[in-house]
């Protein structure tokens, strides 16, 4: 029983002093930690909102799509949407913002976290990722198969299919809502 | 054993990729690019130099029947830290490591040192070995990375400073890249031909020894 009580008090010993110096370095980055994501977010906002001016947030439909916020023109009209989108690729949770005019068609996006393989999934971080998609929705549907996709373009995401299918189902979805939003 | 000894093993005698065959999973997945390559053996060498010279310095206070408990802890600590460090400061690396930086805590290379080397021997002894195999573990990570980038992707990655993007392109390479090698097979295969030609120069070096 001693032996017991003295084994349990040092790897108590040693799960305190590890979680101490752990909340240490966690007070000196967190701050900064959240400064990158505000900047990363911001920057991603601007560059997908393509010249149009950022609106207001407000609450996405509670499932896939965290936010919505619309973008309006030089005469303050009602240009399009943007909209922060959850799907799951082969490395777990993923978020991207995407770009969308009025019917739906996606004007431009952008991969934010995500956990995809480096030098695979990772690939959909890259600007020439999104081009796939870009310009597709309502009308012209986006690819949501590699059959979909030209040769060049299936072959630039071989390996990665998984990621492929949750990203073009991801921004399916948010054309399917800003359709069904219909400019409001 | 000297300490010159400790230091060198891990570079080629002992190397963990090519001659111990340890970390194999980070090995393969992250030697995409350079820049991966080189984010991945720093943060190895520092978990892998905290994590030793702690487990020394601890050697006689923790109980042999809850080590490996006690040596999780204090490696998966130095891994969050470096975590938090590289997502507050250096956040490219932080992004383009991904799930492999956390999957650091159970790398066989770091486990496998504090088990067999550092909670057997003094401080120094176990920082050198730490720095020793850190160095070989980076070294050998580049050295598969450049094979593959430059063939599968007619480029070398490195990092983004002042005016330099980055980017290096290889020309003719760049246009004609052979795509396998960025992939799961190319680095298999890579991976054959180097440990093939480690075995045959360790071979070499032993018959050499053997006739002196």
């Amino acid at each position: 029983m001693k032996n017991y009580i003295k084994v349990a008090t040092i790897l108590f010993l040693i799960c305190a002093c590890a979680s101490l110096l752990l909340a240490v370095i966690n007070n000196i980055t967190a701050p900064q930690i959240a400064a990158n994501i505000q900047i990363n977010t911001e920057k991603a906002l601007s560059a997908v909102s393509s010249g149009f001016t950022i609106g207001e947030k407000r609450e996405g439909d509670g499932g896939n799509i965290n936010y919505v916020i619309s973008l309006t023109d030089g005469s303050a009209k009602l240009a399009g949407y943007i909209l922060e989108l959850k799907g799951a690729g082969y490395g777990g949770a993923f978020t991207l913002v995407a770009s969308y005019d009025k019917a739906g068609v996606l004007l431009d996006a952008k991969m934010m976290g995500n956990s995809e393989t480096p030098g695979l999934g990772k690939k959909s971080e890259e600007a020439w990722y999104m081009q796939m998609f870009k310009g597709k929705g309502d009308a012209t549907p986006l690819p949501l198969k590699k059959s979909d996709l030209s040769s060049e373009q299936a072959s630039a995401v071989s390996g990665a299919s998984v990621t492929f299918g949750a990203v073009s189902r991801a921004l399916n979805l948010g054309s399917t809502y800003v359709n069904a939003l219909g400019g409001k | 054993m000297s300490h010159k000894y400790e230091l060198t093993k891990g570079i080629f005698k002992e190397n963990p990729v090519f001659i111990i065959m340890l970390g194999m999973c980070p090995t393969l997945g992250v030697t995409t690019q350079v820049s991966n390559a080189i984010g991945m053996g720093g943060s190895v060498l520092f978990v892998l130099l905290c994590s030793n010279i702690m487990i020394s310095l601890l050697r006689k206070v923790i109980p042999d029947s809850i080590r490996i408990p006690a040596y999780i802890v204090i490696i998966a600590s130095f891994v969050t830290i470096v975590e938090m460090v590289l997502h507050a400061f250096v956040p490219s690396v932080f992004d383009a490591l991904g799930v492999y930086l956390p999957l650091i805590v159970v790398n066989c290379i770091i486990l496998g040192r504090a088990e067999a080397f550092a909670n057997k021997n003094t401080v120094l002894d176990s920082a050198l070995d730490a720095i020793g195999m850190g160095i070989g573990f980076t070294l050998s990570l580049i050295l598969i990375a450049s094979i593959r980038e430059v063939f599968g992707a007619g480029q070398i990655t490195l990092f983004a400073m002042g005016n330099f993007s980055g980017v290096i392109k290889i020309p003719v390479l760049n246009g004609y890249p052979i795509r396998i090698m960025t992939l799961a097979p190319g680095a298999l295969l890579l991976m054959g031909f180097l440990k093939a030609f480690f075995e045959f120069n360790t071979a070499r070096k032993a018959k050499k020894e053997a006739k002196v």
